[in-house]
């Protein structure tokens, strides 16, 4: 099977200005590839470049198969939803998408088609003859997830699909990304800066941090290579706290002690580094027994992608 | 001497015999056809003028002017309204033969004119020019215009235009 | 996918339309079924009828006049026409640009020079309507004087002529303009620069520099030659080298507009992708 995506050192700039280097990766059909990076890393530049809009400055890539020298090949293949997509306000859901699916050549009957096909897929078959200006922006989403979608694209690109969402958009939207890829076998390239959204719905992350590519791989890979802390929470008796923070306080392997808000009787410690299994954890149980503390109950906290992403944009 | 004398009648005998060149107009004749007209107001008419050589040798050089006039007092008149290409630079005409001119203009006055061709050198020479026979136009009068008549279209075209555009934005809304 | 798309269309019958003609469809519905066309047409008929209305309750016309009257609606039309399409097209990308639906529009196998095609084609509807709306003006100024054929058959072969160049002229001003607010004040200033001839005195008008300056400027020279049609009474061909400026005008700027300014459709006006 074809790679879905695959970049060699794509560089773009702007005169002196970098806003991509050196970007490397691939992507499989099926698979959904989170891009995360702060505000100006870069990851609508390298969406940008991906689909054609923009020219690479250095580098090559392929799209489904298909090298970046034959761009409208590639923008036949792909489907994009756009950070900043605007939509006409005078055109109603339908005509919008009857229009696109006509612009990737489908004839008159089969764009109608399309289009209440899509529109129902993504919950606007109701809305389906109303002006776009009456939509709300999560319905502008969806519709924009269902433009992308009009040429049955093999590969689809999703630039924060559910920015300025609340959670039930979000929801239904990141519903709509995982069914792109589990029903239509397309990879998804799904940038977002919400962290819990790229983690539950992402097979790999791809970090991005000023042009350049700060990590790569799945979440616990990236766990890993940021060697993010762990954290754990310890329910002691009332009259032990005082003690038992003194005791963890100054053991090894421990970087901080304290009393979350809002929980009383729980003590919240953060390990210095994760590793594998949980070694820190029986160590600090421990140091607690042997001092005499009466430990009524712990949680163990993974590593977040949060933690690994703060890590690595901040070191740079 | 007997050379003098020769050279001196040939001299004389080339003033006095006629020559074919630009300034033999006394030779020609001009000739109309009709010569009245009656039209109305705006009216597109054409009458032709028959240049004839009457000399013996060829008129060469000449020019046809067309011009037209208002026999009433106060009518002011352009030619240039009337006919757009009043001045005919002529071929030449050989002796005894002659030339039709077909003269198209447009009545943008009403009243009574004369219309007449001139025929001149193109040398400029002052010899009189040679006219044909006044032509006699009589162009009626006609309302070219109701004024009145304009207001439904200045209502009517706008207002269609608001209401369709006011049906299209409420057709859309809904 | 589109391969597959296409193929199998064409095995029912179907074809899919070339791509500049589905921009010029939808264009041309969200101009017109969007309203802003037929509001601009309201616009323009109200200022034609005023005119018209003007010149045709002068009582003292008289035959001269009234052909210079059937002239002068003809210009305005002409004139007015041209710059509705040099507006709708001057917003043809950059307003695209600024209501963040270019990139969309870029991300189709369209070509940019079939999107500037079809928005090219879509603006010149504009003059159409103009023209349709002007006829029976025309018709009741001229009819009475014999001339409206040939002011309305010069009118309409000058007219999309002009409009034709004012179009390509407001298409490539927006191709290249950083903000739809610069593409609209640049095209109406350069509409302004080429009427100002008209304004210069008769004498001035008819000396050498002024006579080629009216010439050169397809606009003015385009108006030059329907007045001596529908005024001065002439024949098509005695006038044709004021038709040429307007001929030129109208290629050189279609052309550019289509194969220089498609290539400059970008997300950021001017800015080197």
């Amino acid at each position: 099977m074809t790679t879905a995506i695959e970049a060699h050192g794509v560089a773009k700039s702007y005169g002196s200005l970098v806003a991509v280097e050196n970007l490397t990766f691939t992507v499989e059909p099926g698979e959904v590839l989170g891009v995360l990076g702060p505000n100006g890393a870069g990851k609508t530049t390298a969406i940008r470049v991906l689909t054609t809009i923009l020219s690479p400055t250095h580098g090559s890539f392929s799209v489904a198969g298909i090298p970046h020298t034959r761009p409208a090949a590639i923008r036949r293949a792909v489907g994009v939803l756009p950070e900043s997509a605007g939509y006409p306000e005078r055109q109603t859901g339908e005509e919008y998408l009857r229009f696109h699916a006509r612009l990737f050549g489908h004839s008159r009957p089969s764009a109608r088609s399309v289009a209440r096909t899509l529109l129902e897929d993504v919950g606007l078959a109701e809305r389906a003859t109303s002006l776009i200006a009456s939509y709300s922006r999560g319905m502008r989403q969806r519709l924009g997830i269902a433009r992308a979608l009009v040429n049955d694209p093999r590969v689809v690109f999703l630039d924060e699909p559910t920015l300025g969402l609340d959670p039930a958009g979000q929801r239904q939207i990141l519903g709509n990304v995982r069914g792109i890829a589990s029903e239509r076998g397309a990879a998804v390239l799904l940038c977002s800066h919400l962290l819990a959204e790229v983690e539950e719905n992402c097979s790999r992350v791809l970090i991005l941090n000023r042009g350049h590519v700060a990590a790569a791989g799945t979440v616990a890979e990236i766990v890993r290579q940021a060697a993010a802390p762990r954290t754990a929470r310890l329910q002691v008796a009332a009259e032990h706290m005082e003690h038992a923070v003194a005791v963890l306080t100054g053991a090894s392997g421990v970087d901080d002690v304290h009393r979350p808000d809002g929980r009383a009787g729980w003590l919240k410690v953060v390990f210095s580094r994760a590793e594998e299994g949980d070694g820190q954890l029986n160590l600090a149980v421990r140091v607690l027994l042997d001092a005499g503390v009466e430990l009524r109950a712990f949680e163990l906290e993974g590593a977040r992608l949060s933690d690994a992403f703060l890590a690595m944009t901040e070191a740079d | 001497m007997r050379l003098r004398v020769v050279l001196g009648l040939a001299l004389v005998a080339a003033m006095l015999v006629p020559t074919a060149t630009a300034a033999g107009v006394e030779d020609v004749s001009v000739a109309v056809a009709p010569e009245r007209i009656a039209t109305t107001l705006g009216g597109k008419f054409s009458f032709t003028s028959t240049i004839s050589n009457d000399g013996a040798t060829e008129a060469r050089g000449l020019i046809a002017h067309l011009n037209v006039l208002s026999l009433r007092n106060g009518t002011y008149v352009d030619p240039e309204d009337w006919s757009t290409n009043r001045t005919r630079y002529l071929q030449p005409i050989a002796a005894g033969e002659s030339t039709t001119i077909t003269w198209r203009m447009q009545a943008v006055n009403d009243g009574d004119f004369g219309i007449y061709v001139a025929v001149l050198p193109e040398d400029g020479s002052p010899v009189p020019p040679v006219t044909g026979p006044t032509i006699h136009l009589d162009v009626a009068e006609r309302k070219t215009l109701n004024a009145g008549g304009i207001v439904p279209l200045v209502l009517g075209i706008p207002a269609a235009l608001g209401i369709l555009a006011l049906a299209v934005r409420l057709r859309r809304r809904g | 996918m589109t391969e597959l798309v296409e193929t199998r269309d064409r095995a029912r019958g179907e074809r899919s339309a070339p791509g500049w003609l589905v921009v010029l469809g939808q264009e041309l519905r969200d101009l017109w079924l969007g309203g802003r066309g037929l509001v601009l047409s309201f616009a323009f008929s109200l200022l034609v009828g005023i005119i018209a209305y003007l010149v045709a309750t002068n009582t003292d016309l008289n035959f001269l006049e009234q052909r210079e009257s059937t002239s002068l609606t003809l210009q305005v039309a002409v004139a007015i026409g041209g710059m509705l399409t040099l507006l709708v097209a001057a917003d043809a990308v950059s307003g695209e640009r600024e209501r963040g639906t270019l990139e969309t529009l870029l991300l189709t196998p369209v070509s940019r020079r079939e999107l500037a095609t079809g928005k090219l084609l879509a603006s010149l509807s504009l003059w159409f309507a103009a023209f349709i709306i002007t006829v029976p003006y025309v018709w009741f100024l001229g009819n009475g004087v014999g001339i409206v054929d040939e002011a309305l058959v010069a009118g309409l072969a000058v007219g999309t002529l002009v409009a034709v160049f004012l179009a390509s002229l407001g298409l490539l001003v927006s191709c290249f303009a950083g903000s739809n607010r610069v593409s609209l004040s640049l095209s109406l200033f350069v509409l302004l620069a080429l009427v100002a001839p008209t304004q210069l005195p008769a004498g001035a008008q008819q000396a050498w520099a002024g006579d080629l300056l009216l010439r050169v400027n397809p606009l003015t020279a385009g108006e030059r030659y329907v007045s001596k049609i529908v005024v001065s009474g002439h024949d098509w061909s005695e006038d044709l080298s004021w038709l040429l400026s307007p001929v030129i005008g109208a290629v050189v700027f279609a052309l550019a507009a289509i194969l220089v300014g498609g290539r400059y459709i970008r997300l950021r006006g001017g800015v080197s992708g």
